[in-house]
């Protein structure tokens, strides 16, 4: 990666980021609903309503409003939320210890089922065994996160009993326990983006063992399974890794139902929370906390392309 | 294999971003699991914020009230009213002054001493002017507050019946520690049986037995709240033995698992809320009291009932419920009949009806109750649209900006027919005037039978309007581990009190007799 290309990227990425303020300021601000009226209820008088907007601070001008929450951003003083007088910062980085291991373990149950079972798909494309791990990875698509979920509850939570039904155990309290609660949440999650990726994975391996390089390869006196593990999967890689970053914001809205699902203390609780009662401040603090993440992912992949591949070095 | 190495680059690349962040705050955090006494109650909404006067959401009350904060009367699931941090009262002055005799040797759960100098803060804290109680209207009628030797005084300016009420069943009437408001949104401190613990915000509430506590010993060591958006993880936790109780099933359609079997109980009671079709009766044809009327006569409340509420409600036909003083059966009055229905529509010049839209708020209970309602309101030739919306939209445009032809909505506050005499309350409603003067005349009245006789007149005036479609008092379903005991009967108080909570114990006949037999 040369130094002009990656800061070409970084300069984007922070243009891309600021826009992205101004998009989620303006939104919310446009959003139908009085945070006061909706804080108080249908029994608050008119009085009481515009006492509270005025003590909120949301009678201020809006572009005071904006060059107050962005101060705020840049100097990673998040402040308060107004309805539960609780600093953001903390209740982001609460809720991050849940959705962030979430998230992680997710994609790696959804690579171990993709690399393996996308791998034999290919290798196995002609007969029954490779028909029958590209069926199931169809269907694998078509069931929703939140089915398998409210399927793995039944059957290993009040069936079998193996772990909790749902909820979370802090990872200061135990890490074991911590891990076990999010085993099922990762496996409904992971499942199904493994069965999409494995899609990914068994084109590209198809078209690797089609290349050229490969036949040259087996040519020189390398097996099968030589060319393609010392050859085909670095070229492979290519292809997957992209969809990979692709993943991680479905990953992110996967992780919103399944948290839904298993009543986890995550990111997407703490959003539909936050929205649902119009605390405007952790809604807009944790979209662009949303909007930070797939940014600086999608940064990432494109700089590991270079690692992957040494034609655009 | 060097392409999952790769693949497992990124995701490290992922979590690095993630991580961090993670680190940035860690409270101390509640445990989740049962230990022995612990008592972990499945409800379905977390509160907002702990603190009951800066929001109404009953979720904040569910937990606080009674519980944690106590008022000097409290509410009882039975429906009468109950001395807590008064022992008694007077009430002179030709019903304007009431003397409370304050509880002597009450202590916060800090161990602050209560005395009647925070007994009128209390009140004072509501009253002032840049307060924003949610329910603060309710208290506006008081013109001073004092304390005299162990007694307060307060003064009305005019007699209100309602008085002691609305003290006892709204959150206004929590006796707090001036000396740890600051601290009542996060770290709430009161004289109840229990004390505030911990909180991990949209997940649970810890509470653990307050050692202060005036109150005789609960039988319970600790109670743990914890948070379900749907019903089928709750009924799971609660089938895996997680939680012990779900106060309020989410759907009682859902519940017949536990129905069938012996390890649970069920225990059910009315509520004050009144699920409602509003109508605008500013809006076009519903200005016309014979549409409305022909409304009232298309909807069955029985199989509305039976749809939204499993069967778990009573029938309505008027702003008041069981319980209420003023409470008349009205459910008779317009009784499904689609005949008469089309008929009065007919004779209100609509023999071909006409179209309206329902807008329904994001409420199971709201929506499965609207499909019905639509249907029938359809039998009967009124073309009617189903529009769904969010809640703070619902606010907006249909409460604040009268902008809708029907809804329905729980109106859950109790003894709240005051609304019928606001000229400007969301439905709109033209007779308000008259109301207003009932209302006057029964705070007025000299006796509390005259004044409830009063009050009959405003629910038959309203019936007789019919200014709404009352449709059902729904009931609080509590399924319960059979062996944990002493619950709530009835969703009439807004608290789930849990100071007669026992595993194993049979409540006292004490307990029993207010409605804590559960």
């Amino acid at each position: 990666m040369t130094p002009r290309y990656f800061l070409r990227r970084l300069v984007t990425l922070v243009a891309t980021l600021f826009a992205a303020t101004l998009v989620v300021f303006s939104l919310l601000s446009v959003l139908p609903g009085s945070p006061a009226q909706v804080i108080l209820g249908t029994q608050a008088t008119p009085a009481s309503v515009k006492a509270l907007t005025q003590q909120l601070g949301l009678d201020h001008p809006l572009w005071r409003q904006y060059v107050h929450w962005l101060h705020g951003l840049l100097t990673l003083r998040l402040g308060h939320s107004y309805i539960s007088q609780l600093p953001i910062g903390s209740q982001i980085g609460r809720s991050l210890a849940v959705t962030g291991p979430l998230i992680g373990f997710g994609l790696l149950v959804g690579i171990v089922i993709a690399v393996p079972f996308g791998v034999a798909a290919a290798l196995f494309r002609r007969n029954a065994a490779g028909a029958a791990i590209t069926s199931l990875s169809q269907v694998g698509i078509a069931v929703p996160n939140f089915i398998v979920g409210l399927l793995l509850i039944l059957v290993f939570a009040v069936r079998l009993g193996w772990l909790d039904a749902s909820g979370f155990t802090p990872w200061s309290q135990s890490v074991w326990a911590a891990f076990k609660s999010l085993v099922l949440p990762a496996i409904a999650l992971g499942l199904v983006e493994g069965a999409l990726l494995s899609r990914y994975v068994r084109s590209a391996v198809l078209d690797v063992l089609r290349s050229d390089y490969l036949r040259t390869a087996r040519a020189k006196g390398l097996s099968r399974r030589q060319a393609l593990v010392r050859h085909g999967f670095r070229n492979g890689a290519i292809p997957v890794v992209t969809v990979l970053g692709l993943e991680i914001p479905s990953l992110i809205i996967g992780a919103v139902v399944i948290e839904n699902v298993f009543t986890l203390p995550g990111v997407g609780t703490l959003l539909l929370q936050a929205v649902s009662n119009r605390d405007l401040l952790v809604v807009q603090d944790v979209v662009m906390l949303v909007a930070v993440v797939v940014l600086v992912v999608n940064f990432l992949v494109d700089a590991s392309y270079r690692l992957l591949d040494p034609r655009l070095r | 294999m060097r392409t999952r190495m790769k693949a497992a680059v990124v995701a490290v690349l992922a979590l690095a971003v993630a991580v961090p962040a993670a680190a940035l705050g860690f409270g101390h955090v509640a445990r989740s699991h049962t230990a022995s006494g612990t008592l972990v109650i499945g409800s379905n909404v977390a509160p907002p914020t702990l603190d009951p006067t800066a929001s109404p959401a009953a979720a904040i009350d569910e937990v606080f009230d009674y519980n944690v904060y106590q008022h000097l009367a409290q509410l009882t699931p039975n429906g009468g009213v109950t001395p807590v941090l008064a022992t008694r009262w007077s009430v002179s002055n030709h019903g304007r002054t009431y003397t409370f005799f304050i509880r002597k040797g009450v202590r916060f759960s800090n161990g602050d001493p209560l005395t009647p100098a925070d007994v009128v803060f209390s009140f004072k804290r509501v009253i002032a002017p840049k307060s924003t109680y949610p329910y603060k209207v309710l208290m506006a009628g008081i013109n001073s507050v004092r304390a005299r030797g162990w007694t307060v005084v307060v003064t009305l300016k005019t007699r209100d019946w309602s008085f002691i009420y609305n003290m006892a069943a709204y959150s206004n009437g929590v006796i707090l520690d001036p000396r740890a408001v600051k601290q009542m949104a996060t770290s709430p401190v009161g004289t109840g049986p229990f004390m505030f613990k911990s909180q991990v915000p949209n997940y649970s509430v810890d509470l653990v037995r307050n050692p202060y506590s005036w109150n005789p010993r609960t039988n319970v060591d600790a109670v743990t709240f914890r948070y379900f958006s749907n019903a089928n993880s709750e009924n799971a936790a609660l089938q895996s033995g997680q939680i012990q109780v779900i106060d309020n099933a989410l759907n009682p359609n859902d519940i017949g698992v536990f129905k069938s079997s012996s390890k649970y109980k069920i225990v059910h009671g009315p509520t004050n809320g009144k699920v409602q079709v509003t109508i605008n009766n500013s809006s076009g044809p519903l200005s016309n009291v014979l549409v409305r009327r022909a409304i009232t006569y298309a909807t069955n409340r029985k199989a509305i009932i039976q749809a939204a509420q499993g069967g778990y409600g009573i029938p309505l036909g008027s702003g008041t419920v069981p319980g209420d003083p003023w409470y008349i059966d009205m459910a008779g009055r317009y009784a499904y009949n689609p005949a008469k229905a089309k008929q009065l529509l007919t004779q209100a010049g609509y023999p071909n009806g006409f179209s309206l839209t329902l807008t329904l708020p994001p409420y199971s209970y709201a929506t499965t109750s609207g499909t019905l309602v639509a249907a029938e309101l359809n039998a009967v030739g009124i073309k009617t649209t189903i529009k769904n919306i969010q809640w703070p939209l619902w606010l907006s445009q249909v409460f604040t900006n009268h902008n809708f032809d029907l809804t329905i909505v729980d109106h859950v506050e109790a003894r709240d027919i005051a609304n019928y005499a606001n000229s400007k309350y969301y439905w709109q409603y033209t007779g308000s005037d008259a109301v207003s003067k009932l209302l006057t005349a029964a705070n007025a009245a000299p006796t509390q039978a005259s004044s409830a006789a009063t009050y009959k007149a405003i629910v038959r005036k309203i019936t007789t309007d019919a200014v709404n479609d009352w449709l059902y008092v729904p009931e609080a379903v509590t399924i319960a581990q059979r062996g944990v005991n002493g619950l709530p009967q009835s969703g009439r108080t807004e608290s789930f009190y849990l100071g007669y909570a026992s595993f194993g114990q049979a409540p006292s006949a004490a307990a029993r007799a207010q409605g804590y037999g559960g």
